[in-house]
């Protein structure tokens, strides 16, 4: 099957619903009030107010963006993906379901996350032991092989060495032979965590320093081997930001996992067990609400479906999709020399 | 790992801060460090020659396998460009490690004269990996205490070098190296150089059978450390139309003479005290575990039957 089939590209910024302010449900926006003979370049998300984390306030959309939907098949049998956060619960929020997808499509997954979330818990220690038991779940959730922690300290990753995180993405790069990441985007504006930018950047540069051989050329007399990561998929972080946005995915088919992965997330953020929290306290009040279900299991699942997917409900529903997630795709390079060499071999003339 | 309970027990030694009483360290007979690893960490291509290249040569004779790790790129030593020097350095230093014996070269090659600016968790990283991942058991290095080290390059090497030798035991420190079965690997003796006066020292390790072997090293270091001084004074005095009979009749021979009559005074005062011809100074420390600790020697004296 041709990859046209699952890769959509044409999707142009004028063909984009209207935008609207952060905050307002309608899809409406017939006045941008802009002055005469100003674009804009920038698109206000539609917003539920659910939730935060969920999608930023806007997006720039490329002219090239593609809708990524299901493969059939398993066309990534034999690559690694290596999904990155700074916190246990960056991939579940904003990019769960692409990795569970990538996963379902034959990827090895690893989950690697930087910090030790120590920020959340009833005390530090409580913070660190819940986050990393839940790192663990949601790799589990995503069908990942396993998950890494480097525990850099929450909240104060402006603190580390940069390099040295770089350092040992490389290492893990290598070790485990990634050629794909999903990670933050490490261009966000107005991105207001350290330990975002700090993870963010760190993974960038392992990227492609994990493939040179005066790199760390120590790694090669442990038996690793140089790697390229060959595509990174970027994911926004919210509410506040503004990304570039060339890529769409469909995670219809993986809602249900995505959700899953942020059950699994209760040390902190606003999913894990708020579900039946919630259902807890309308009992004590003597009222129920529908939707949560009749069990604290199914209260924690619905709550986050209804509420904490909404706003991926309505990026999909832009596209005419169920779910989505948007991201700033970066593919493989060119063969660069190759199409020099085939332009030559087309071009020369005798001597 | 070491732990405060372990030290307490007698299971791994306190690292003393005092400098305890000074031993000589004499050839062992045979080859009693079969089997053992060391690695020799300078920043520079010239530190190990002159501070340590007895000790590493000794150690080797007796069956040590020997690494050397580098951590500078020497850029501001060698009368050329940077560029040149770091050239320039980095094939020295494969020749002066191929005349000690060393068994492989590790450079790092952070910026010379520049190493405080570098990210001291970087460097520990790199270290930590290398010797786990060449179970090495000895260490020798720059003083990370020493009084009067002026080059930062040598104590922030010294300083990585101290930390890394015990974290390389904890499982939990760049615990991703165990998933690339690279396993945990406690340095156990440090033998840190008498890098300038009035650094602390308790061992004096005679070199004088290896003192030919030291002064290989030393006339590799051409773009740092005088290697080339006997040839160039051979040369500067032919073009005077004088001889100085000591330099003998080629480069390589006026080198090692040169070496030999002015550059080793220091490891002839050293081995002066105790009759040897040379010595080198080194600040020693032990810290293999005692074969029973405090504990098995209660038990053992005063357990008794059920």
């Amino acid at each position: 099957m041709q990859r046209r089939d699952f890769l959509t590209a044409g999707v142009t910024a004028g063909a984009l619903p209207e935008a609207v302010p952060p905050g307002q449900t309608s899809a409406s926006r017939t006045d941008p009030a802009l002055p005469r003979g100003v674009t804009a370049t920038a698109y206000a998300n539609r917003r539920s107010n659910f939730s935060p984390f969920t999608t930023p306030d806007y997006y720039t959309w490329a002219d090239d963006l593609v809708i990524e939907r299901n493969r059939p098949g398993k066309p990534h049998r034999g690559k690694v993906l290596a999904a990155i956060q700074a916190h246990s619960d960056d991939i579940p929020l904003y990019a769960a379901g692409t990795v569970a997808k990538l996963i379902d499509e034959g990827y090895t997954g690893y989950l690697i996350r930087i910090s030790n979330d120590e920020a959340a818990g009833k005390t530090v220690g409580y913070g660190v032991v819940q986050n990393e038991i839940d790192n663990n779940e949601v790799a589990k959730a995503l069908g990942c092989k396993k998950a890494f922690s480097f525990y850099y300290r929450n909240h104060r990753m402006d603190d580390c060495a940069e390099v040295e995180i770089r350092a040992r993405l490389i290492f893990l790069f290598r070790l485990l032979r990634v050629d794909t990441i999903v990670a933050m985007d490490p261009y966000n504006h107005y991105e207001e965590n350290p330990d975002h930018l700090v993870a963010s950047r760190a993974a960038e540069g392992a990227c492609w320093m994990a493939a040179g051989r005066h790199d760390y050329p120590e790694h090669f007399r442990a038996g690793l081997k140089p790697v390229a990561v060959r595509e990174k998929y970027y994911h926004a972080r919210s509410p506040q930001g503004h990304n570039l946005v060339n890529r769409v995915v469909d995670i219809s088919s993986y809602i249900d996992v995505k959700v899953r992965s942020n059950v699994a997330n209760r040390g902190k953020g606003p999913a894990g067990a708020n579900g039946s929290r919630l259902r807890q306290e309308l009992a004590r009040q003597g009222k129920r609400l529908p939707l949560l279900g009749s069990t604290d299991e199914e209260a924690d699942f619905n709550y986050i479906k209804h509420f904490l997917m909404e706003d991926f409900r309505l990026l999909g529903e832009r596209f005419g999709l169920a779910y989505a997630e948007a991201f700033r795709y970066i593919g493989p390079d060119a063969n660069y020399a190759q199409n020099i060499r085939r332009y030559a071999e087309k071009h020369a003339v005798a001597l | 790992m070491r732990s405060k309970v372990l030290e307490k027990l007698g299971l791994a030694p306190f690292q003393r801060a005092d400098v305890g009483e000074t031993q000589v360290v004499r050839d062992a007979p045979g080859r009693p460090h079969e089997g053992k690893v060391f690695a020799a960490v300078h920043a520079h291509l010239d530190d190990v020659p002159y501070y340590a290249a007895g000790l590493c040569a000794k150690l080797i004779s007796e069956g040590y396998t020997g690494y050397i790790i580098r951590t500078s790129n020497d850029e501001k030593r060698g009368g050329g460009t940077p560029a040149e020097n770091i050239l320039r350095n980095e094939q020295e230093h494969y020749r002066m490690a191929a005349a000690l014996g060393f068994k492989e070269v590790f450079d790092f090659y952070y910026q010379n004269h520049e190493m405080d600016a570098i990210s001291s968790l970087d460097i520990r990283g790199r270290l930590i990996l290398l010797f786990r991942l060449l179970k090495v058991d000895t260490v020798i290095s720059f003083n990370p205490w020493g009084h009067g080290e002026e080059n930062p390059d040598h104590w922030v090497t010294g300083r990585a070098v101290e930390e890394a030798c015990w974290m390389c035991g904890v499982e939990t420190d760049f615990h991703e190296h165990l998933e690339a079965g690279i396993q945990p690997h406690p340095v156990q003796e440090k033998y840190y150089f008498y890098g300038r006066p009035g650094q602390p020292y308790n061992r004096v390790v005679d070199i004088s059978s290896h003192i030919e072997k030291k002064i290989d090293a030393i006339v590799e270091c051409r773009a740092q450390g005088g290697g080339n001084l006997g040839s160039e004074l051979r040369a500067r005095l032919a073009r005077e139309g004088k001889r100085l009979p000591l330099l003998g009749d080629d480069d390589r021979t006026a080198d090692r003479e040169f070496v030999r009559q002015f550059l080793l005074d220091d490891d002839r005062e050293f081995g002066r005290p105790y009759g040897l011809a040379f010595a080198e100074r080194f600040y020693y420390i032990d810290l293999r575990p005692p074969a029973r600790s405090k504990v098995d020697e209660y038990v053992a004296r005063h357990a008794v039957p059920l």
